[in-house]
């Protein structure tokens, strides 16, 4: 097989992968960085990454767990080259609002903020096993953290925002009242 | 298991299906399932944001000259694949590992072999099903229903098949592991028959799409396909 035979199937499988893969991409680059533009510069990145080291996997089946690596070390590697400061959820840019002007629906609307406000240690975790479908176990190895402290991390996580959605709920009660 | 306990577990997973005997009988713990469960679908919808259309960058040229193409496809054959040890499974599919990468399939069945070959830590002779979890998460409800009737499924992917992603999943069958690959848009006309080297298996059209079944040459699969037909049924 020719250079370039060898060179369109590469690409070919770059393209598969990504098509496939390139949504979940989006949304923990979205959920890690709490801000559409960075999100959008974040995959990028990645793509650009995953490119050129593509011949490293060696196993599409492993494609999901590869590109989200790569989208959280880019990630990672954002935040050092800007050193952002701490977002304000009452003061935020237009590309942060977008995050949570997602659909016009209220009772969601709360819950985005909600999720938005989590420490990142929170929100992380609770991404890839809600949104990604990743066990415990997996968790633990990306964020390499011992399985105990994702479990604690989880658990956290879903009673902060239960709270959250509580006082919410009280609240549109309060206001509700005659 | 105290309630304490209960609570603490099914807050860190909320799909978690132990503490059986202990729900039976805790209308709390009950109720307290029933609240986290509905607290996690409004987390997966909040997540689910809406994603932009794809824009790749520009990609720069690679250097494809030390790239190691294979003309053919081989699998290792039984009985020696039972006896080889996985590190030695897994280095001998090393070598073949481009093989997929570089090659046009002329068709579906040819891509099924490749992808076999891409993944052979799925061809591990073991009796550990996966998890209900890790099932439900490949096979999920919104692609296709399928029962435990298939047989004991020891391992459950979701991988890409065509440009789509497809529950890939094996069971044990008499003579090794048998591959299934669920593939609902994969319309065909007929049974495709699937003939490799120490490899025996057959793409089955089933409602709107097919799928695909492989074990080792030996393996007798009429029953099989039965089972494993009658143990799926599409969503859509």
């Amino acid at each position: 097989m020719n250079n370039s035979n060898v060179a369109a199937a590469r690409r070919r499988r770059f393209d598969e992968l990504v098509g496939v893969f390139h949504q979940d991409m989006y949304r923990y680059a979205a959920w890690l960085s709490r801000d559409r533009t960075i999100a959008e510069d974040v995959v990028q990145e990645s793509l650009l990454r995953a490119w050129k080291s593509l011949d490293s996997l060696r196993e599409d089946a492993a494609a999901k767990h590869w590109l989200l690596t790569i989208v959280r070390r880019e990630n990672a590697r954002y935040f050092e080259r800007r050193r952002l400061e701490t977002v304000d959820i009452d003061n935020l840019t237009p590309s942060q609002e977008a995050l949570l002007a997602n659909q016009p629906n209220e009772e969601l609307d709360e819950m985005r903020a909600a999720i938005y406000r989590l420490d990142d240690d929170y929100r992380e975790p609770l991404v890839l096993q809600v949104l990604m479908g990743y066990s415990t176990n997996e968790i633990a190895e990306m964020m390499e953290l011992k399985q105990g402290a994702v479990l604690t991390r989880l658990h956290r996580a879903r009673h902060k925002l239960r709270d959250k959605m509580q006082e919410e709920v009280a609240d549109r009660d309060r206001c509700n009242d005659p | 298991m105290k309630c304490e306990d209960y609570k603490e577990a099914i807050a860190t997973d909320p799909s978690w299906e132990g503490g059986e005997a202990h729900l039976s009988g805790c209308a709390a713990c009950q109720g307290y399932r029933d609240d986290m469960q509905a607290l996690d679908r409004r987390i997966q919808q909040a997540l689910s944001l809406r994603v932009p259309e794809l824009d790749v960058p520009e990609l720069p040229e690679l250097d494809t000259e030390n790239v190691v193409t294979l003309q053919a496809r081989r699998r290792i054959s039984t009985p020696a694949w039972f006896a080889v040890a996985a590190t030695v499974v897994i280095a001998a599919f090393v070598g073949v590992r481009m093989v997929g990468n570089d090659v046009t399939y002329p068709s579906l069945a040819d891509e099924i072999v490749a992808h076999l070959d891409h993944e052979p830590r799925a061809l591990k002779v073991t009796d550990k099903p996966v998890s209900d979890r890790a099932l439900t998460r490949v096979v999920p409800a919104s692609i296709a229903e399928m029962n435990h009737e298939a047989g004991l499924i020891t391992y459950a992917r979701t991988c890409v098949i065509n440009g789509k992603k497809i529950p890939h999943l094996v069971i044990q069958g008499e003579f090794g592991p048998v591959t299934i690959l669920l593939m609902p848009d994969e319309k065909i006309d007929g049974p495709v028959q699937i003939n490799g080297q120490s490899i025996n298996g057959v793409i089955l059209s089933v409602g709107s799409g097919s799928v695909a079944i492989i074990g080792e040459d030996k393996e007798n699969l009429g029953n099989i396909q039965q089972r494993v037909v009658d143990s799926v049924s599409w969503s859509t």
